[in-house]
């Protein structure tokens, strides 16, 4: 990018050393699931990061239901660049990722799952493709160690994701992702939203890129859920999927799907009307039912997209859909 | 999406600001640049050219930085992705300092020599002035005849008469910009926006010129997008005060229906021996229609609370005007 480029505070990202200048590291780890050995997960990657010479601060984000564990809590006593925060109850991987980016205050946020997803050389191959053309790097684990079930069911995902964002993504769900604080800030986190932050980053105009990273052993075990899991997933893709095309004009969704229901009811009405004239009684037909059925059902639904844009119309004046990168 | 918009405008108080907005038009910038500086250079007053970048995939901004760097008068903006003309056109509003703002294309289709002429109309005393683009260069089947039906739908559901909406070549006073918020593909209702806040509004003939570079970005697949977006529009600006008022409305047909089913069911009863069918689709039928109707009305109750909500936040936009 340009040299010398006056940049708006509150809209670029934050100014980050490419080496040398002292930068610090906030490394975010949600705890929401499969909680592995923490301790040791924190010794392995700050070791990491110490070889590399970074300054650095850790935050584990306890969701409810998971308890610190009593050595994590016993090296976190007098130590600042160890920090442990607990939610009262369940809220989930994005909301511990918000707050995990709201209490830290490091130039560059490094997320990592509490479970060892790839090796801790890898996050500094992140930390390194992080440069000053890059706004966000997520990993990408490959060359991939673990069975066909785990393989299947990813690139299954992310084939289905992929025909919503701007560019193909290989290892969008990844947990282990860098990014610079304006990014992290201007995300719109909320709820299951984590699963698609290399998406989310695209779509608000940064830069993202993808780098391959080796795959942790311990990663390697096949996973299967219970078909709620998977159902879940589906229905959190459809929402991104409305969010991606839709947020902005959601009548052109509602007055399509609006509009087929009506339009089948019309069809189905004058087939009834014709039957009518040529003189046949109607009025045992269980088809009307359904004619005025559709009709009401598109009505409805052009009625639901009206409302969407009602709510768009008056968000308006406090939203724009553009972020600027560079002012001359 | 998105970032949140900046409180008011964040250039310095200039008399007028120039905003165009740039796709891939790389080749355009230098040729546009010297143009409006010519354009204005008898201009008394002090001036800005806003050119904003909306995420082209060609040397586009290394132009515009170019630009700017041999004339402090010229500021560009870089958006981080493609954005579409309308946002990139507010991105240049929010960013003009000018107490008036002409807006043009960055094709060189537009003719900047038409600037001084609409500001004196702007200065008649009207709020937006718009162009009309005079012996219109574009391809007659797939441009011309596509804008013209569109043109006379706009003017007919919208009740502004303005022959050419699809013109970019506008001046607006800053007061109208601070009232109207363009999204989604809303810079071609500029007009009828305008006029819903009350504006005063007029146009004049401008010159039109054939594409020298580049390509166009258009195509004929937008006419229905635009159908659509007019009608949302319509229902909109006319509802937006009294939404619950708006699903009454599309509620009547529905409780027509309720009627009529119910005195036909009536009727059925009354003359004929009621078989089961019978007294099953006349009366849900009935019942049918008039849930619906019932559900379109809590849907108005729904409305009227996101406005309600809307009333409540602090930083509501003006509705008066100054008088001049």
């Amino acid at each position: 990018m340009g040299q010398g480029a006056l940049m708006e505070p509150s809209l670029e990202p934050s100014r980050v050393g490419t080496g040398g200048e002292a930068r610090l590291v906030s490394v975010v780890v949600p705890v929401v699931e499969r909680a592995e050995d923490l301790v040791e997960l924190h010794r392995s990657f700050a070791a990491e990061l110490d070889a590399r010479g970074e300054e650095y601060e850790f935050v584990f984000v306890f969701d409810g239901g998971f308890a610190p564990p009593a050595e994590l809590l016993a090296l976190s006593q007098g130590r600042d660049n160890l920090r442990l925060l607990r939610f009262a109850r369940s809220f989930g991987e994005t909301a511990a990722l918000r707050l995990g980016i709201e209490r830290t205050r490091g130039d560059v946020i490094l997320t990592l799952p509490a479970y060892f997803q790839v090796t801790p050389e890898g996050v500094s191959t992140l930390l390194n493709a992080l440069t000053e053309d890059t706004d966000l790097v997520v990993a990408n684990r490959w060359p991939r160690i673990d069975g066909w079930l785990n393989r299947v069911q990813s690139v299954a995902f992310n084939r289905m994701i992929a025909g919503v964002t701007d560019r193909p993504f290989h290892d969008i769900a990844c947990g282990v992702r860098v990014m610079r604080r304006g990014v992290a800030e201007g995300l719109p986190l909320y709820g299951d939203l984590h699963r698609f932050i290399p998406a989310l980053a695209l779509r608000e105009g940064y830069r993202v890129t993808e780098v391959a990273v080796p795959q942790h052993p311990r990663n390697a075990r096949t996973r299967l859920y219970g078909p709620g899991v998977y159902a879940r997933r589906l229905l959190d893709l459809a929402a991104f999927f409305f969010l991606a095309k839709f947020t902005e004009k959601p009548l052109r969704f509602f007055g399509l799907v609006g509009s087929g229901f009506f339009a089948a009811g019309a069809i189905t009405s004058l087939v009834l009307l014709v039957n009518r004239l040529q003189g046949q009684g109607i009025a045992n037909r269980p088809l009307l039912l359904l004619a005025v059925l559709l009709l009401a059902l598109g009505v409805q639904l052009l009625g639901l997209g009206l409302v969407g844009e009602i709510i768009v119309h008056l968000r308006a004046p406090h939203r724009r859909a553009y972020r600027v990168r560079e002012r001359t | 999406m998105i970032s949140h918009a900046q409180a008011g405008h964040s250039g310095e108080q200039v008399d007028l600001s120039v905003v165009a907005p740039l796709y891939n038009e790389s080749q355009n910038v230098a040729p546009l640049v010297e143009w409006i500086l010519e354009a204005l250079a008898p201009y008394p007053g002090t001036f800005e050219v806003i050119l904003v970048d909306d995420g082209s995939r060609d040397d586009t901004w290394e132009q515009v930085a170019a630009a700017s760097a041999r004339d402090p008068r010229i500021r560009g903006l870089a958006l981080g992705r493609n954005v579409g003309q309308t946002a990139a056109m507010m991105a240049g509003f929010d960013h003009a300092g000018g107490r008036a703002v002409v807006s043009l294309d960055g094709d060189l289709q537009n003719d900047p020599r038409d600037i001084p002429a609409l500001l004196e109309k702007l200065d008649e005393g009207y709020d937006l002035v718009c162009g009309w683009r005079q012996r219109r260069q574009d391809k007659f089947l797939l441009r011309k005849v596509p804008s013209w039906v569109a043109n006379r739908i706009i003017r007919r559901l919208t009740g502004v008469p303005i022959t050419d909406n699809g013109c970019s070549l506008k001046a607006y006073r800053r007061d109208l910009l601070d009232r109207i918020s363009l999204y989604a593909e809303q810079h071609r209702f500029i007009p009828a926006l305008s006029a819903s806040v009350g504006a005063r509004i007029t146009e004049m003939p401008v010159r039109h010129h054939a594409r020298r570079f580049g390509e166009s970005k258009y195509g004929i697949s937008r006419t229905v997008k635009v159908l659509v977006d007019l009608l949302t529009l319509k229902m909109i600006t006319t509802f937006r005060s009294r939404p619950l008022v708006g699903f009454g409305t599309l509620a009547v047909p529905m409780v027509l229906g309720a009627l009529l089913f119910a005195v036909m069911t009536g009727v059925a009863v009354a003359e004929f021996r009621p078989s089961k069918a019978e007294a099953l689709v006349f009366p849900g039928s009935a019942l049918v229609c008039a849930a619906a109707a019932f559900y379109l009305l809590m849907l108005g109750l729904v409305a009227e609370v996101a406005l309600h909500a809307e009333r409540e936040s602090a930083n509501e936009i003006p509705t008066a005007w100054e008088v001049r």
